[in-house]
């Protein structure tokens, strides 16, 4: 049930890198909003830095708060949105009717959302890089397990978009940027969760991503790798992401069951 | 003869209406069968709870004798589908999405094949054309080139000739023989255009208000009704309240 053809997989790959090619708007997701988000936090930490209302490490801490966001933000949206262009292009049915399995496409989906990761990164680093001398491996190899845990936090939620996609229609759509942004906000991406309302604690303590920043923080001030946190992330991601798995199936279900595909015939 | 589609009972309510109720639908290896009746009637929606993309609320489904849906993609790996209303995926050429959709019914290398069947529907000028540029006529004749590449054993074609010019109207129908003649497939076809179906179909089967109303050939649903062609057989199901 769950073997994957490559060969079906390499197919929807190579329908996406198509997709990207003779699509200019998708390169603005992939190098100018990552380097216009650079700009902006990395002036923020620097003017902060300036007026003495912080430690010198305003900087780095925001810039590698915008890295690692944009590591969320670039597995969710590519995955989601690459889902989403079979149900612009109405291409759904096509895909229902074939032999393509549900697991075959999220592969495809991952791995496409791999390479946008990678070049959005790179966007960022380079950027920060170049306008305010901070380098991104400086924090060292651990930060590899931590864009890991927010890679698979942006997944985590594309799953759970796709879902609600399949269940309320194009409708739905806004959610992918809505979700990623409710989870970025209370995972303390640019500051600490102490920062965050009393109320709202809570809930970004089980956000395996409150973890990952945490981490890289800690990275960040030269202090080794609190692999306690990480522990957390990986615990929270081992609950979130069968519950997303589960959440899509069911509403893929559904979608079957009151046959929404005729909502793209 | 096999069969290579074979469904029993089947039933789909959606919230305000009864789609399909009750219909028993079976074709056998070769055959071309035409799925006929007015709007409504519930051809589509039986025809998507034949490939699976809708689940019956009852009834079962057989395919190349693969169940649905616990055998769907080793039961879609030998179909065909398309239909004159689907789009075809925007942003890639005519040779792109072909190969794409080949190697989803595992096609690895479907250059050769995809020229020769482009040739079958007499569109091969439209290779290197945007999918998204093709009139309605170019882009419903393609859709069909999709659906015959990997040589299915069964054919589904909804309403394949809805709104073209009687000029591709007669390259689909042509095309779509040949291929039948070639492979062996079986057709399962909708239409409102009961030209094409006398032509190509030796069984009709006729849906009217979810239920199957006749099942023959075109001589013996005209008999059966008391009629002179399928036209005015459709017709009379059409117009329940002449009846």
């Amino acid at each position: 049930m769950l073997a994957l053809d490559g060969l079906r997989v390499r197919a929807m790959v190579r329908r996406q890198y198509y997709v990207q090619r003779r699509s200019p708007q998708r390169w603005f997701d992939l190098f100018i909003w990552p380097m216009v988000d650079t700009v902006i936090w990395g002036s923020i930490g620097a003017y902060v830095a300036q007026q003495g209302g912080a430690s010198g490490s305003a900087t780095p801490y925001m810039l590698s708060g915008i890295l690692l966001m944009h590591v969320v933000y670039q597995s969710n949206v590519s995955m989601a949105t690459g889902f989403m262009d079979e149900t612009w292009s109405r291409n759904l049915l096509n895909l229902m009717v074939s032999p393509l399995r549900e697991i075959e496409l999220l592969a495809s989906l991952m791995l496409t959302s791999l390479v946008r990761l990678f070049i959005g990164l790179g966007a960022v680093a380079l950027a920060a890089w170049a306008l305010y001398a901070f380098d991104v491996t400086s924090a060292g190899p651990g930060l590899i397990p931590v864009v890991a845990v927010l890679m698979a936090v942006g997944w985590a939620i594309s799953l759970v978009v796709i879902g609600l996609v399949l269940r309320y229609g194009s409708g739905a759509e806004i959610l992918t940027w809505g979700i990623l942004f409710i989870v970025i906000a209370l995972s303390g991406a640019f500051y600490t969760t102490d920062a965050l309302p009393a109320a709202l604690r809570p809930l970004s303590e089980v956000l395996p991503s409150t973890h990952a920043f945490q981490a890289a923080r800690t990275l960040l001030d030269g202090d080794p790798m609190p692999w306690g946190q990480l522990g957390i992330a990986a615990i929270g991601l081992v609950v979130c992401i069968p519950l997303a798995v589960a959440f899509l199936l069911r509403m893929l279900h559904l979608f079957r069951v009151r046959g929404y595909v005729t909502r793209y015939n | 003869m096999g069969q290579v589609l074979d469904a029993r009972g089947l039933r789909k309510a959606y919230k305000r209406t009864t789609a399909v109720d009750g219909i028993d639908l079976t074709v056998a290896a070769g055959e071309r069968v035409a799925l006929l009746g007015p709007n409504g009637a519930g051809k589509t929606t039986t025809l998507l709870m034949l490939l699976g993309a809708i689940l019956p609320d009852e009834g079962t489904v057989e395919v190349l004798g693969h169940p649905l849906p616990k055998e769907r993609s080793e039961a879609m790996g030998g179909v065909g589908f398309a239909a004159g209303y689907l789009p075809l995926p925007e942003r890639l050429k005519v040779r792109e999405v072909l190969a794409v959709f080949a190697n989803l019914y595992g096609i690895a290398d479907p250059g050769a094949g995809i020229s020769t069947a482009l040739e079958r529907f007499r569109i091969a000028h439209l290779a290197d054309a945007m999918a998204t540029e093709l009139s309605s006529g170019q882009r419903t004749l393609v859709g069909i080139v999709k659906a015959t590449l990997h040589r299915p054993q069964l054919l589904v074609l909804d309403e394949p000739t809805a709104s073209l010019d009687p000029d591709v109207a007669e390259q689909v129908r042509v095309g779509v023989e040949r291929q039948c003649d070639e492979t062996g497939a079986a057709l399962l076809v909708t239409s409102h255009n009961m030209t094409d179906v006398e032509r190509i179909c030796e069984r009709v089967v006729f849906v009217a208000a979810g239920r199957v109303v006749a099942d023959g050939t075109p001589d013996e649903v005209m008999r059966h009704f008391g009629r002179g062609n399928l036209e005015e057989v459709f017709l009379h199901l059409a117009r329940p309240e002449e009846r």
